[in-house]
């Protein structure tokens, strides 16, 4: 009886415990403008605000690793606050297994395969300052998801099979009617909004380079004020479309080793057709 | 009239002095000039990587640092980044801020702005005779144990590894060797080597220009592995975009924050700000004895001072006079601050038109560069050399150790105490011949006699209260109070004895 006592006293204090510790923990989460107008920052904080700065600014905060004409927030909508516009509140679900490198993705070695695709860049190591600012804003933004748990809104949505193939001809008509006033006739974008492909663009080998999750994504998010008024299909052509653009090529091969190999091959095959 | 003096001699010393313009032999300036821009271009990049700031800041740091110095100073020595004050900067500012953080770069810039006020003090108060007295075994001392710490600090990069945390340099080797098959990267380990075996190898046919052809090697070396086997298959490491402004200007930031940190950085400062006086003067000091007789010590320091001073303001760092380069522009016949004008010139117009190719330069051909000046800096000879005189010897290993083991602003706290030590102890070295004429007692001291010397002296002139003396002070330069009470207080006790202490004073001067 008196265990039993006892272990409801424990068990209450600890849920107590942890209520008032969540509630600090939900205190201690400062807006990123409060950040920005405290005079002392401790060296998470600044590192938060300084995570922040890459995100929104990423061609001025990291210029020494970033190499095209977007920033993480092209893409993370919001500085990566929007739900099904890749959001960045995702510090609970790393490190996990990619099957994009086929290794154990921590956040770090996430961070660092976006300045290698998405922003076309150079690979920072990583241990480099803009690459730990960038997660401490990760962790900053997850404080209070449950770990090992995919947040609401995680990523894009996938869209439910449309019952027809991707068109890319019908994207095209999509992509002039709805996407040309802010990205521009030849995707090169515009002030309002970033390049689409072209040398200024994500490359080959970068995650929006995937039609069902370009499509996922442009569905939820586009165009900007008039979200999700595209239909499934027409999400998907235009995906379909945005695919077939040239971009930056794949960095995962070196283009020497892949221009030696069609050298060889070329060389191989024309002896092979001479020798019959 | 004695105020108004010091001010006019201020005044003089504070604005440039353009009177080398009529001994100048332009053509040699120039090619001095652009091998010294040549030079200094991955040397930057390298020091700013030691810092933990950008690489362009390192470049600020080679155009602006180094075009105040030459221009407020007097001589052909050239200034900019440099490897000791460096290190002393990243480890000043890491115990207050993560590495390369925004807060942490505006702490190095307020730091270098200290050094700079602290040596403009130094200026005033007229502190290039101090630095007389910092021995050469201490400053060749400091000189082989940052050598060391360089060919340390490297290490990492150039296997490719995450900076590894240890207490002593060589657990670092440790380390690397019993986790080198899983840890250590390969391409990394290659591109390090073929910069540090080319630059060693080069040495011998260009001993001034080795470096950018070791550079030039390792990076081609580099460059094509990373084309063939591609970021992830090659894992390299690169330098990444140069962003480079001409005008980089912006006001220091001073928050309550900065104040804060500058109140607990203040005895690191002196440490850094006396450093980089100390080498800037060591070299113009050489350069005054063999080359240029009209430079003017209290001029560098105001020109180091002036320099460091406007740092934080072309978002920069503080440096110093630099062994290597000055020896290199030397060696290239300049005699006036005009090379490092023009140095500073060229460097704005090589990293413009070599931006790009900078970019993909792989970080371990920078590694095997700080190894290539860590190797230059041990200099065999000049330490046998020291090594021959015993006291030089002690304080040159005694330096070089607590560099090495304890950290460089230890190290030089150590190597200003030992040089003061045996300086003190050379000096209270006092030596009295005792002869007898008859009665009286002669005793002819030589030396200089002070509170740490007088000991000896008094001793024995108070073991026979009631002797005749005759003390004979002629070759005596200095006599401080305490020297001069025992005196007295002997005279007075053989007076009360019978006895008699007469003095053959020395000659006033």
């Amino acid at each position: 009886m008196r265990a039993d006592i006892m272990r409801t006293t424990i068990v209450t204090t600890l849920a107590i415990a942890a209520l008032l510790a969540s509630a600090a923990a939900m205190a201690a989460r400062p807006a990123i403008d409060e950040l920005k107008s405290r005079v002392v920052l401790d060296d998470y904080e600044a590192n938060v605000l300084f995570g922040y700065n890459i995100v929104m600014e990423t061609n001025k905060y990291a210029a020494r690793y970033a190499g095209n004409g977007l920033n993480c927030t092209s893409c993370h909508l919001k500085g990566g606050t929007q739900p099904d516009g890749f959001p960045l509140n995702v510090a609970g679900v790393y490190p996990k297994w990619r099957s994009k490198n086929g290794v154990r993705n921590g956040i770090e070695l996430r961070i660092r395969d976006c300045f290698l695709y998405s922003l076309n860049g150079v690979m920072p190591p990583p241990e480099a300052p803009e690459v730990q600012a960038v997660a401490a804003y990760i962790h900053y933004l997850s404080e209070g998801e449950v770990i090992g748990k995919p947040p609401a809104g995680w990523g894009v949505p996938t869209l439910p099979d449309t019952g027809a193939d991707p068109n890319p001809p019908r994207g095209a008509t999509v992509y002039a009617r709805s996407c040309t006033p802010c990205h521009g006739k030849d995707g090169r974008g515009t002030a309002a909004a970033p390049p689409l492909w072209g040398p200024d663009s994500y490359n080959a080998g970068a995650g929006l380079n995937n039609v069902q999750r370009a499509a996922g994504f442009i569905w939820a998010n586009m165009p900007v004020g008039n979200e999700r008024s595209l239909t499934h299909q027409e999400a998907l052509d235009v995906a379909a479309f945005l695919h077939l653009q040239l971009r930056p090529f794949d960095p995962r091969e070196g283009g020497l080793k892949k221009l030696a190999e069609r050298v060889y091959h070329r060389i191989s095959t024309w002896m092979g057709k001479a020798e019959r | 009239m004695k105020l108004g003096a010091y001010c006019a001699m201020l005044l003089r010393e504070a604005l440039p002095d353009l009177s080398w313009r009529r001994r100048v032999d332009a053509r040699r300036e120039l090619l001095a000039g652009i091998v010294g821009a040549v030079l200094v271009i991955p040397q930057a990049i390298t020091f700013a990587y030691l810092v933990g700031l950008p690489p362009e800041t390192g470049l600020y740091c080679a155009v602006f640092v180094g075009f105040l110095a030459s221009l407020f100073g007097n001589s052909p020595m050239v200034g900019g980044p440099n490897t000791a004050v460096s290190i002393l900067l990243s480890l000043t500012v890491m115990q207050y801020a993560g590495r390369g953080s925004p807060i942490y770069t505006e702490f190095v810039l307020v730091l270098s702005l200290m050094v700079g006020l602290i040596q403009l003090a130094i200026w005033l108060l007229r502190g290039a005779e101090i630095f007389r007295y910092f021995s050469p075994a201490a400053i060749i001392g400091i000189k082989t144990g940052v050598g060391v710490l360089l060919i340390t600090s490297a290490l990492e990069g150039a296997l490719g590894l995450s900076p590894l945390s240890t207490q002593f340099f060589y657990e670092k080797f440790y380390l690397a060797a019993v986790s080198w098959s899983e840890l250590v990267n390969p391409y990394s380990v290659a591109t390090a080597l073929v910069t540090i075996v080319s630059g060693l190898a080069l040495k011998r046919i260009w001993p001034r220009t080795y470096i950018v052809a070791a550079v030039i090697a390792g990076g081609i070396v580099g460059t094509a592995i990373y084309l063939v086997q591609g970021p992830i298959g090659s894992q390299l490491e690169l330098l990444g975009h140069v962003t480079m402004r001409l005008l980089p200007v912006q006001w220091p930031h001073l928050t309550p924050q900065h104040w804060l940190f500058m109140e607990a950085v203040v005895p690191s400062a002196i440490a850094i700000a006396v450093l980089g006086l100390a080498q800037s003067l060591v070299i113009a000091r050489d350069l005054k004895a063999r080359l240029v007789d009209d430079l003017d010590l209290e001029k560098e320091v105001f020109a180091q001072g002036i320099a460091n001073t406007l740092s934080p303001i072309f978002s920069t760092f503080a440096g110093s006079g630099s062994f290597n380069r000055t020896s290199v522009a030397v060696g290239m016949g300049a005699r006036t601050p005009l090379a490092g004008i023009i140095a500073a010139g060229a460097v704005v117009a090589f990293a413009f038109a070599l931006g790009p190719l900078l970019t993909y330069l792989p970080m371990p051909a920078i590694a095997g560069v700080l190894v290539l000046v860590g190797i230059g800096m041990i200099q065999g000879d000049e330490v046998r050399q020291l090594m021959r005189g015993r006291v030089d010897g002690i304080v040159f290993l005694v330096t070089l150790f607590t560099v090495t083991f304890l950290g460089l602003d230890v190290g030089i706290l150590v190597a200003v105490l030992a040089s003061a030590a045996f300086l003190l102890a050379g000096m209270s070295k006092v030596d009295f011949d005792v002869s007898h004429e008859g009665e009286t007692e002669c005793i002819a001291v030589k030396g200089n006699l002070f509170y740490a010397s007088v000991d000896r002296l008094g001793q024995h002139l108070r073991a026979h209260p009631s002797a005749c003396t005759r003390l004979d002070l002629t070759r005596v330069p200095f006599c401080d109070a305490t020297a001069h009470a025992m005196i007295c207080a002997v005279q007075y006790e053989r007076s009360a004895n019978g006895g008699r202490l007469d003095l053959v004073p020395a000659a006033r001067a």
